[in-house]
């Protein structure tokens, strides 16, 4: 049986192939580092903290507000976009995306990817 | 009732200033309190009313620039809004209002013109600019003898008579006097203790009309706008579990939290009521991952509770550190000494002797899942931010 780990980076290894995907990342609620796939690591610890901080307070943001939990948190810049999504009450998963690149079809399958990274965390 | 117009204050005074009292605002020196004086007048004029400015330390053309500056548009009230040109005379310029002291070093010269004022205007808001520049240049008995007289022809009158007043070191006996005595209303106005330049705060050291009030808030002055309150920003850190969140949640009136798996990952946030003073509370998360959040959320917080848990001397090493993080040193900050509900947790002084803490660092003990010695140490910590309101 394959460990949790091996399956995180197939996770990833797959998410990566997307098209516009420059790095992506797993991290637990708390922010802790699970595995990243990007050319930058030493950065990847801090980027999955910062990463479980946008979600989680933005989160607790809109269902204070009555509107729910969001589905994700985009963040644009000038360079590119930068997406967090839920997988779980245990994970979350991030992907980097160059700024010329639709987001369409990298949704989509961000999407598939966090249902099964919840599958395999809990 | 006449409204002062300075928020807050027309509440702790239960509606505002009756006709007939007097009030003085008590002003700290190196605080920005002749403002006060200021907002009050051009309340009433807003309210219809008629208003009288003694300037004694500015022209009153330079007056009408501050005002100004406020954003408070006095031409439109010019026909209700009088001077008493006390200031330049001293200069010696000529002047144009319709009231002026021509000896304004001379308290009899004076004491004839307030006289006449109070006499022949509609019952007004008399504002006196600088009640201390007066009592430099006339003496400190013999304003307080002319004060004494103004407001009791205010009392007839119907005249509402207020001042602004510097306590500069003057003799004791004329502080009391003027603290205690000489006023129906005495609005302390003074500067944070320890960095002057966070705040200022007012609150009522006496008012014979209203319910005893121990309320003060804190204020800064805005141009334009004047005076306007502000909630202080108080940030509660410190280590892994040492229950900075429930620290948070047991002082606040309402309080959130954006944890996850049992850890703070982006911050906690509660508002704090208590004896009349408010304050947000920032709880910070507390792993290193976490340090750059921790460094976000602490800017100019005027206060710090640093929850340790008293069981973990461990963590100590880390607690020091995040004051560094946050750069608080120089800030007030309170020690809370938590989780003293726990068997074998230390006493304060244990704390304080392995902590290697400074003497005059406060050590509150605390157990804040239960709620106790949360508000000991809030009130130890503002009386060190204020210096004791
Ligand atoms: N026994 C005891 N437990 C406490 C106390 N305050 C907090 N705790 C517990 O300590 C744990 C960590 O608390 P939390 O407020 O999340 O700590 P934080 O990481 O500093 O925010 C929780 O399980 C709390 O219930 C206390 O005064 N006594
Ligand atoms: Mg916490």
């Amino acid at each position: 049986m394959p460990h949790v780990i091996d399956m995180v980076d197939k996770i990833l290894a797959d998410l990566k192939k997307v098209g516009g995907v420059e790095a992506c990342a797993a991290a637990t609620r708390d922010g802790l580092l699970i595995r990243a796939l990007m050319q930058q690591e030493q950065f990847a610890e801090s980027f999955a903290a910062m990463s479980a901080t946008m979600l989680g307070a933005a989160e607790t943001a809109t269902s204070e507000l009555g509107k729910g939990i969001p589905n994700r948190v985009i963040v644009e810049s000038d360079h590119g976009r930068l997406i967090a999504v839920g997988a779980g009450p245990k994970a979350l998963l991030m992907v980097l995306v160059n700024s010329n690149t639709g987001l369409g079809l990298i949704l989509l399958e961000l999407e598939k990817s966090a249902a099964k990274l919840k599958e395999i965390m809990i | 009732m006449i409204e002062t117009g300075i928020p807050k204050l027309d509440d702790f005074l239960g509606g505002g200033v009756p006709k007939g009292k007097s009030l003085v605002y008590y002003i700290q020196p190196g605080v920005e309190g002749e403002v006060f004086g200021m907002q009050t007048i051009f309340n009433t004029l807003k309210c219809n009313g008629t208003g009288v400015f003694i300037v004694s330390s500015t022209s009153p053309d330079t007056t009408r620039g501050q005002f100004k500056e406020f954003g408070w548009d006095i031409d439109m009230f010019k026909d209700r809004l009088f001077f008493v040109d006390a200031y330049n005379p001293l200069i010696g310029a000529p002047s144009n209002e319709k009231y002026v002291v021509l000896n304004p070093d001379n308290i009899e010269n004076f004491n004839k013109v307030i006289t006449d004022v109070i006499k022949e205007l509609p019952p007004s808001t008399i504002v006196f600019g600088s009640l201390s520049t007066i009592m430099d240049l006339c003496g400190e008995k013999e304003t307080i003898e002319a004060v004494k007289n103004w407001n009791k022809l205010a009392i007839l009158y119907n005249h509402i008579i207020v001042y602004n007043f510097t306590a500069w070191p003057y003799s004791q006996e004329t502080l009391d006097l003027l603290k205690k005595e000489m006023f129906n209303a005495v609005i302390s106005i003074g500067g944070i203790a320890e960095r002057v330049l966070f705040g200022q705060y007012f609150g009522i050291l006496k008012s014979d009309w209203a319910k005893e009030t121990k309320k003060s808030m804190l204020f800064r002055v805005l141009r334009p706008g004047g005076i306007k309150l502000f909630i202080p920003k108080i940030l509660v850190t410190g280590p892994f579990d040492a229950g900075k969140s429930t620290f948070v949640h047991a002082l606040s009136t309402r309080a959130i939290s954006v944890d996850r798996l049992g850890t703070t990952i982006a911050l906690d946030h509660g508002h704090v009521e208590y004896k009349g003073f408010s304050a947000d509370v920032f709880g910070t998360p507390s792993q290193e991952r976490f340090d750059p959040i921790i460094k976000l959320i602490s800017g100019e917080s005027m206060g710090i509770f640093l929850v340790v848990d008293s069981t973990n001397p461990t963590d100590f090493v880390r607690a020091k550190q995040m004051l560094e993080i946050t750069k608080s040193y120089g800030l007030p900050f309170v020690v809370v000494a938590n989780k003293q509900d726990l068997p074998g947790a230390m006493t304060p002084e244990d704390i304080k002797m392995q902590f290697n803490l400074p003497n005059d660092v406060p050590i509150v003990p605390a157990s804040a899942k239960d709620k106790k010695g949360v508000f000991e140490a809030f009130e130890v910590l503002i009386n060190k931010i204020t210096g004791g309101i």
